[in-house]
């Protein structure tokens, strides 16, 4: 029965690290999976999506114009019940009854379709109303800040990816890098000696990537941190990521990764500074972003007002800058959720 | 006050429905006979009695007309009732034995009753605890709603459960109908058993099914034992795995006898628990009785990484990526299979006994004096 290729020799000897190495080998075996294309995340989205089209509107978060549609459809009540019978002249015994209770039954039900048609009628206009303020908030929302990236900033060429690995070298457990693109950096990470892993909410960016053995996710970094286990990641790459970041996302940010963290783990920036932000040349996305770069000592103020150890070093040019952070173990996770949205 | 001359203590059990079958049920029954064989004197009272058991406890209200001084009451706190008010009002010295209770949240959407009733809950625990000279709680997971609860005084003491049911004589036809299914197509059998409602999260279960037969092993199934309290999530369960084109591969006997359920666990590969919320979960000690290996969620799904130890695979999510690569390590190593059900029968006998009948009479007597 067994093909895992193992003789259950080491079960014997150690069965406590044999579960252990086999928990590793799993984790191994869903990252070449994905990896090689057999099972993407796309397709564990709609499986989740898929589910969801068959639960209650309640669970599948509230679309007031998709509940008020089932009130419509249930507005009205039919006081001519149905009279098909599979015994002998059951349908003439029921159609009798219904002739003789019809006057009754009807005018309950009229009274009840006007009150449902009442009730109707409320939502529609609550309904009306939520719109125009949606349309109203709509217009002065602070969007999500999107992955903004200068081209000599990029790359595993780029000035500050050996000081980043550096940094990375004692990160305990695994290496989380944000707007990972093709997976550039999480491949140098790797070939380092350290388990990685990349996501970027740019899906065309990632569904392009050559991944061999990467492991790479098109998601957002809010949403994909809430999804990771407390203390779960020995160091965050955050580059080409918190630019344009206002202030609540970049707050929320730090939040989250602190709870997910572990002590000890490594934090890295990247970031341009702010004359390259507001350059001519300047990628479009800077001008649309809802913020804008802080200057390296404010990271590192920010940093260790939240327990980390920050340094902050300049490119060799002066436009860019890179944070390296380690949180401190003296700090350890205490037990509650960020408030991230 | 103090206990009427020449008579024991009573430690009287109360308890919102006495149901047989029914872990609760079956807990109260046996933790009656370990208080009177300990030497208090113990009757049950309940706000509901299954005629089956009518002659094993009295109808709550009556207990004025069993009252005496001294009499200590522990409360089986499994959902809202009108025990819990009752109880509170009578100033009766309260343990509170917590059985945990799912809350209102995991049923939004589905069942507005049940958030009702698990709200309410909330409010009975909060109007109990405080007042409470002992809480004892089924996991340390539990222990701490407990603590946030107000209790001061705690203790963890494992469930008094009938395991030896999984262990007796398997139902015949049904023990036939599973083999014949695999003689005929081949592939794992995985189990769960557990009520069908969301916080059991039979549809992740079902996800996993279908990577699992998408990635290892296409003629899989996947039996969902027990019953349902929320027609809604079985009707969307069982539509689910209709569209994912699984209806023959999964299937939902709802409650079956204690042969039958000894024949899933005989005949099963794997148990695969991917609960959202477990107190305790009695299934999972049935799984490591009946030497079955254990695939479970554990981050978020409450008490289970205590319950089963290192006798299960304790995956970090739900994943169905990883609980499909682990279903497929544990249906084709040999090795991990017998570590894992070796294990496991360590851990269950560890949960069950004299033992255990040993640390409640302990933990009661260290209030309330002993018997």
């Amino acid at each position: 029965m067994s093909d895992a290729g193992h003789t259950g020799d080491e079960a014997l000897e150690d069965p406590g690290a044999y579960v252990q190495q086999v928990m590793a080998e799993i984790a191994e075996e869903v990252r070449l999976r994905r990896a090689s294309g057999d099972l993407p995340p796309r397709l564990e989205r709609e499986l989740d999506e898929l589910f969801l089209a068959h639960s209650p509107i309640g669970v599948r978060g509230g679309d007031l114009s998709e509940a008020i549609r089932l009130v419509d459809a249930a507005t009205f009540i039919d006081p001519v019940v149905p009279v098909e019978s599979e015994r002998a002249a059951g349908a003439v015994v029921k159609k009798g009854m219904r002739t003789m209770l019809l006057w009754y039954v009807g005018w309950v039900t009229h009274q009840m379709s006007q009150s449902a048609s009442a009730v109707s009628r409320a939502l529609h206009i609550v309904d009306d109303h939520l719109k125009e303020l949606d349309l109203r908030i709509e217009a002065q929302r602070v969007p999500d800040a999107a992955v903004v990236e200068f081209p000599t900033s990029v790359g595993p060429g780029a000035w500050w990816v050996e000081p980043a690995l550096a940094a990375l070298a004692k990160a305990p457990g695994r290496v989380l890098h944000a707007a990972a693109g093709d997976g550039w950096m999480v491949r140098r990470i790797v070939d380092s000696g350290q388990d990685a892993y990349g996501i970027d909410p740019r899906a065309p960016v990632v569904d392009a990537a050559e991944l061999g053995a990467l492991d790479l996710r098109d998601e957002h970094i809010g949403e994909h941190l809430r999804a990771v286990a407390a203390a779960g990641l020995g160091g965050v790459v955050l580059s080409s990521t918190v630019e344009g970041m206002a202030g609540g996302e970049r707050t929320h940010l730090l939040a989250a990764i602190g709870v997910k963290l572990a002590p000890g783990g490594t934090l890295v920036i990247h970031s341009v500074g702010r004359a390259a932000w507001e350059a001519a040349d300047a990628p479009y996305g800077a001008d649309l972003a809802p913020g804008h770069p802080l200057r390296p000592d404010t990271w590192c103020r920010l940093l260790e007002e939240s327990g980390y150890t920050a340094t902050a070093r300049l490119g060799p040019d002066g436009s860019d800058y890179l944070i390296t952070a380690v949180r401190s173990g003296l700090t350890p996770y205490d037990g509650r959720e960020p408030r991230t949205t | 006050m103090s206990p009427a001359a020449g008579r024991p203590v009573a430690v009287h059990q109360f308890l919102p429905a006495l149901n047989p079958h029914d872990a609760t049920g079956t807990h109260t029954l046996k933790l009656r006979e370990v208080l009177q064989q300990a030497g208090w004197r113990s009757e049950i009272f309940a706000e509901a009695v299954h005629d089956d058991l009518a002659a094993e406890a009295y109808k709550h209200w009556t207990y004025p007309e069993h009252a005496a001084e001294g009499d200590v009451a522990v409360y089986q706190f499994t959902t809202s009732s009108a025990v819990a008010p009752f109880l509170a009002e009578r100033g009766l010295p309260i343990i509170l034995d917590f059985h945990n209770f799912t809350s209102p949240q995991l049923f939004a959407g589905w069942e507005p009753g049940n958030v009702t009733r698990a709200a309410q809950a909330e409010e009975d625990l909060a109007l109990l605890a405080p007042e409470a000279l002992l809480g004892l709680a089924r996991s340390a997971y539990s222990e701490r709603s407990l603590r946030r609860a107000g209790c001061r005084r705690t203790a963890v003491t494992p469930v008094l459960a009938d395991y030896a049911r999984v262990t007796a004589e398997p139902d015949a036809r049904v023990a036939a109908e599973l083999q014949a299914r695999r003689g005929r197509d081949g592939g794992a059998d995985i189990l769960f058993v557990g009520r069908v409602v969301p916080s059991k999260a039979q549809h992740e279960l079902v996800k996993a099914l279908w990577t699992y037969r998408r990635l290892y092993d296409p003629a899989a199934r996947l039996h969902l034992v027990g019953g349902t309290s929320s027609y809604a999530y079985s009707k969307s369960l069982n539509d689910f795995a209709e569209d994912l084109g699984l209806a023959g591969a999964v299937r939902l006997p709802g409650e079956v006898s204690d042969p039958a359920l000894a024949a899933y666990y005989a005949q099963a590969d794997v148990f695969l628990s991917l609960s959202v919320h477990e107190g305790f979960g009695v299934p999972l000690v049935e799984a490591m009785m009946a030497g079955l290996p254990i695939v479970a969620r554990g981050e978020g799904a409450g008490a289970v990484s205590q319950t089963v130890g290192d006798a299960a695979l304790v995956l970090e999510s739900g994943d169905p990526a990883y609980v499909a690569a682990a279903l497929h390590r544990v249906c084709t190593d040999d090795a991990l299979r017998k570590t894992l059900a070796d294990n496991g029968r360590r851990r269950a006998a560890d949960l069950q006994g004299e033992r255990v009948a040993r640390r409640f009479v302990d933990a009661i007597a260290g209030v309330v004096g002993q018997p």
